[in-house]
């Protein structure tokens, strides 16, 4: 490639180039690159195998072999970020190595290498189309072992790359001309060669707005920058204050004067917000829901309430990391779940609610940057069709259909805003909410999977209702009091669903603090007065029935697996709809988006769903743990909200979402998982959580395995959560890099509205 | 000076082997890959595919047997022993899996019929030499830890 810039392979500019694929975290190189390179090998036939792996070792790599295509795939999904790259043989007989390879791509966003013996055309393209960085044929020599490494680099220089451009489009002309330049350096034999690159780039320019970067100018190398929690809250801060419309990436550093940080940086985050607002903005169009998610289409997977709303998410299994990313994604408006990472849901949401609630002013509260529900006056009345499933809405409050909920449905998982739970921006930030969202009767909101956010601020929401429940796979947390108080909180992680709403005040639900959060399913414990944690479980639960009334008490409700504890203000403003959903994202491996039920459906256990929500007592601090489902051998612990100081965050490869507050947890009751998914739970219980065991998954149908990990660090006691690893298909791209879709491209979401994915088949 | 003198009959024996067209370039790269920290490499890479390749021209035989002859299934076996006769450098082999597949393709049942035959004649050719040639650094081995010690 003519144009390629120079990168010296040492440098320390390369950022992550190793870690596997997953963080963003900037890793410096190794010094002895490529020696060390962590390769994995997949060839069912020994013989190779020996082969390959000893003149892998005598190329200074690590190699790890197997002869299984599935024990490949749990070792991969075990260590997450173990590998830079695998290499696959293409015939094997427990899974075809072109699926393999899809997998990976999805789950990990590990450039993959084919190998065969069989070197006919038709196999080689085969291989191209599935996305194998390179196709190798049988005998492997040495000399082209060597040079693998170069797939590792492209890709991370790739990724740093699209993660620091801040101009899409330039970047695409500029692409164009250099590729134009590349076709017209290619000389000789390599004529082909780099036409084919050439074409390629264009084909990926035009996927991609972000373009190829490869070729931008190498000046622009920077260490990737880690979008953390509070940094993103910065952001979003600092957003807010310019304004949506008016916020310029100039101003925004200056606002946010965080050291370090650079314009670009800023641009490119601020980007992806913007494309996820207008996601959300236009799902909401769609569906008239508040917060709509980007695809109504979706909706129609949004397993209904009643089935465990996590079911979506663990439809088939794990989450793999791409789902998560592919949430992310979806939040960040890029389809392809190409999320960046999870904290940028944060902001997204934020953002999302400032955007999508347009009627509706959106304070400064937006605590999480979840996707807050809207609880504007557009809510539509026909909750219905929206994903959004309230249920157990009273009267008043549409309900939420079953399939609302946004569980991911296979659509999208990526984003739970597609769903339009997903992103229920919870407008209740604005106080100035016309109408109270719930219904007197407490009702149920449902939150999507999406994380809602709902800012404090929202109590004013939550006048007339009651006990606003909030169902919602995701949990969403509202705050009861204002919209700092989110903050303060460190709102929960929104994982998959965790809305947290503190319930500061007591005014807030009705009476009390009742946050109810009424996961998907009946047991909402409407709160009612009070604070009643109410636990939710997936059962669908409409406020009516919760089986734990929050009566005055104040019951944080909690939510299973998508509870949103909605403090009663904003539980008002949950109405149909609003529910804030909460936004897990996992930080997943890859961007793409979607995610195969398959992947999940063969995994153990991983995903981990819901959030659990703790709250405590006063509901001062509510703690949701986000769990999403994520496929264990990804994530290493389930997403909890754990740092109720941190805001919410997404779950990293390493661990928890979110803030955990202390206080006892509620946790959601998985209920009826059904579908593929495990349901796993993690509830970490990180501070003195006390997990109050709320009722555990039962009647967890469907394939999956309800795992639940209830990781008790501090003095919580968990009570027994879901039990085996749930997976959740979802786009969640912690990178999104890869995606080839920015959320732009109809056809990804189609595919994964489309998609079973969690093995939800659209009902719920 | 035995073990240079079997030192010399394993060269002659594998240069034979070259000649013969029994191995290729392959199996240098396999010989240039053991080295003193992997002494027993190639060893143990011609043992593994002695394995394997007796599997699979068991169930390639049993295949064949049938009376109807699914040869997608024959042909991902041929596939798989090319695969390995190649990764190891056996090149008489593969050149006659090679010929097997084209026969596969054809669902030529008498074609297919002859190529196993070849292959597994090939095969056992192979073998043998292997054998000897196995011995022969077993030996070769044996003498060089009598002398280190």
């Amino acid at each position: 490639m003519a144009t390629v810039q120079q990168m010296p392979l040492s440098s320390m500019d390369m950022g992550s180039v190793y870690g596997g694929s997953s963080s963003k975290v900037n890793k410096p190189m190794p010094k002895d690159f490529p020696m060390g390179l962590r390769v994995l090998v997949v060839d069912d036939d020994t013989t190779c195998l020996k082969v390959l792996e000893r003149m892998l070792l005598e190329c200074h790599y690590n190699v790890t072999t197997c002869n299984m295509a599935t024990t490949a795939l749990s070792i991969l999904r075990e260590s997450k970020g173990g590998f830079d790259v695998v290499m696959s043989d293409v015939h094997m007989p427990d899974m075809d190595g072109f699926k393999l390879l899809e997998l990976i791509g999805l789950e990990m966003d590990l450039p993959v290498i084919m190998m065969s013996a069989d070197m006919r055309t038709s196999i080689v393209m085969q291989g191209i189309k599935h996305g194998a960085c390179d196709y190798l044929i049988k005998p492997v020599r040495m000399e082209e072992l060597k040079n693998i490494w170069q797939h590792v680099v492209r890709k991370k220089w790739k990724e740093n790359r699209e993660a620091e451009h801040s101009d899409s489009f330039e970047d695409t002309d500029h692409n164009r001309r250099v590729i134009d330049d590349a076709e017209k350096t290619s000389s000789g034999t390599d004529a082909t060669d780099n036409i084919c690159k050439s074409q390629k780039k264009r084909r990926d320019v035009k996927e991609d707005d972000e373009g190829e970067l490869d070729n931008t100018d190498s000046s622009s190398k920077k260490p990737r920058v880690v979008w953390t929690v509070e940094l993103h809250q910065q952001f979003v801060n600092a957003v807010n204050q310019l304004g949506v419309d008016r916020a310029v990436p100039k101003r925004i550093l200056d606002l946010m004067n965080v050291p370090g940080l650079t314009r670009e940086n800023v641009a490119s985050h601020l980007q992806k917000f913007r494309l996820y607002l207008k996601r959300l903005s236009s799902a909401q169009h769609h569906t008239g829901l508040p917060i709509s998610l980007p695809d109504a289409g979706s909706n129609a997977e949004v397993p209904s309430l009643g089935s465990l709303d996590f079911q979506t998410l663990t439809v088939s299994g794990q989450i793999p990391p791409q789902t998560l990313a592919a949430w992310q994604d979806e939040l960040f408006g890029r389809p392809a779940g190409s999320l960046g990472m999870p904290e940028m849901v944060q902001p997204v949401l934020q953002q999302a609610s400032i955007q999508g609630a347009k009627s509706v002013p959106v304070e400064h509260g937006i605590v999480f940057g979840q996707p807050l529900i809207k609880c504007q006056a557009n809510m539509p009345k026909q909750f219905p069709q929206s994903n959004v499933a309230v249920r157990g809405l009273s009267s008043g409050f549409p309900t939420w259909s079953s399939n609302n909920l946004g569980v991911v449905s296979g659509s999208n998982l990526g984003g739970l805003s597609s769903t339009q739970n997903s992103n229920l921006l919870v407008p209740m930030l604005q106080q100035q909410q016309p109408h109270p969202v719930l219904s007197e009767s407490h009702h149920a909101i449902n939150v999507q999977p999406s994380c809602l956010v709902l800012p404090s601020q929202v109590s004013k929401r939550f006048q007339a209702r009651e006990k606003p429940v909030l169902v919602n796979q995701n949990s969403v947390l509202v705050p009861s009091q204002s919209s700092t108080s989110l903050q303060a909180e460190n709102n929960p992680t929104m994982n998959q669903n965790s809305i947290f709403a503190p319930p500061k005040s007591s005014n807030s639900m009705q009476a009390g603090n009742n946050l109810s959060l009424v996961s998907r399913n009946s047991s909402l414990t409407s709160s009612q007065g009070g604070n009643n944690p109410g636990l939710i479980n997936q059962e669908p639960m409409g406020p009516s029935q919760s089986s734990t009334s929050f009566q005055d008490g104040n019951d944080p409700g909690l939510i299973n697996q998508n509870c949103m504890v909605v403090p009663p203000r904003l539980l008002t403003s949950f109405q149909e709809g609003s529910s804030p959903a909460p936004i897990s994202y996992c930080s997943s491996y890859k961007n793409s988006a979607i995610v195969d039920n398959s992947l999940l459906s063969s995994q153990s256990n991983n995903a981990q769903l819901g959030q659990a929500q703790v709250l405590d007592e006063g509901f001062k601090d509510i703690t949701v743990l986000n769990r999403y489902l994520i496929p264990k051998s990804i994530y290493s612990s389930v997403p909890s909200c754990t740092d109720a100081s941190a805001g919410w965050r997404a779950q990293t490869p390493d661990g928890n979402i979110g803030p955990i507050n202390q206080s006892p947890y509620l946790v959601p009751n998985l209920k009826n998982i059904q579908g593929a998914g495990a349901v796993s739970q993690t509830l970490p219980d990180q501070g003195q959580g006390r997990n109050l065991g709320f009722p555990n998954l039962s009647n967890i149908q469907g394939g999956g395995t309800v795992s639940q990990t209830l990781p008790d660090k501090g003095q919580g006691r968990s009570l027994g959560f879901i039990g085996q690893g749930t997976r959740i298909p979802c786009r969640f791209a912690v990178d999104d890099i890869e995606s080839p879709t920015n959320g732009t491209s109809p056809d990804d979401d189609k595919d994964i509205l489309n998609k079973d994915f969690f093995g939800l088949n659209g009902d719920i | 000076m035995a073990a240079t003198a079997l030192k010399e009959q394993l060269n002659g024996l594998v240069n034979s082997m070259f000649a013969e067209g029994l191995l290729d370039e392959q199996f240098q790269q396999l010989q240039m890959l053991q080295d003193g920290s992997n002494p027993g490499f190639v060893a143990e890479v011609v043992t593994l595919f002695c394995e394997d390749s007796e599997r699979i021209l068991a169930d390639l035989t049993k295949l064949m047997d049938q009376a109807v002859v699914d040869y997608s299934k024959v042909d991902a076996y041929v596939h798989q022993l090319k695969g390995s006769s190649s990764s190891v450098g056996t090149q008489n082999v593969k050149l006659a899996c090679i010929q097997f597949r084209q026969f596969c393709e054809e669902n030529n049942q008498e074609g297919c019929m002859r190529a196993l035959n070849v292959v597994k004649h090939e095969y056992y050719h192979l073998r043998s030499k292997f054998e000897t040639m196995l011995q022969l650094e077993n030996r070769i081995q044996a003498y060089e830890t009598k002398q280190q010690n």
